[in-house]
């Protein structure tokens, strides 16, 4: 049985439908050592995955994959690197994606999945003005 | 705001999962948001308002 119930899986698969550009969820986790987190990440993960052609989970190991490790700059487990079509998208989630972090983990892919940010035009243009390294870490619960 | 400039990374973090971190920047209550290591921005705020304090930009 899967983690969302069918009427939730209806609608989860009806609000993933516009993507059309291919989304890799890579998804990184420490077998040995780690925390349960990881395997609610892969179910989470592989339910996302199960509703969307498009969508598909890469799995990495935390302790083993140190070239993907370095190349996507992770630094903890369980961490998602969401790529649109192979290309970093410079999001990550870093936690098993469950409560509001699942919203976020969706939204994301579809910003992945069809290259539409939803955003005022205004807003938009700030962010792209930025010409420096900027790195943001949004903290959050489940609940 | 990362999906629109190659120069931003975003991070979404579990606060509870990652308690050390969570105890260097102090999240003392959720969402907080640090960018850069510097600025520090508690709670949900409206989209104008959260990326103008984000980019660190004046108030108007």
């Amino acid at each position: 049985m899967g983690l969302l119930s069918p009427q939730d899986e209806a609608t989860l698969k009806a609000h993933l439908s516009p993507i059309t550009i291919p989304v890799q969820l890579v998804l990184f986790t420490q077998a040995f050592g780690g925390s349960e987190s990881g395997d609610v990440a892969k179910e989470v993960l592989n339910e996302i995955a199960s509703l969307n052609d498009k969508v598909t989970v890469v799995e990495k190991s935390f302790v083993l994959d140190t070239e993907d490790k370095a190349k996507y700059k992770v630094d903890k487990a369980p961490a998602i690197v969401i790529l649109s079509d192979g290309i970093d998208t410079r999001m990550r989630m870093y936690g098993a994606p469950t409560g509001y972090e699942f919203v976020g983990l969706v939204e994301a892919i579809i910003v992945a999945g069809t290259g539409k940010i939803d955003l005022d035009p205004e807003t938009m243009k700030w962010i792209q003005a930025v010409d420096k390294p900027t790195h943001i870490q949004v903290f959050s619960t489940p609940t | 705001m990362a999906a629109a400039n190659e120069k931003i990374t975003a991070d979404a973090i579990e606060a509870t999962e990652f308690m050390e971190l969570s105890r260097k920047y102090r999240v003392t209550g959720v969402p907080k948001t640090i960018v850069n290591e510097t600025i520090e921005i508690m709670g949900g705020l409206p989209e104008k308002m959260f990326v103008r304090q984000a980019l660190d930009m004046p108030e108007e």
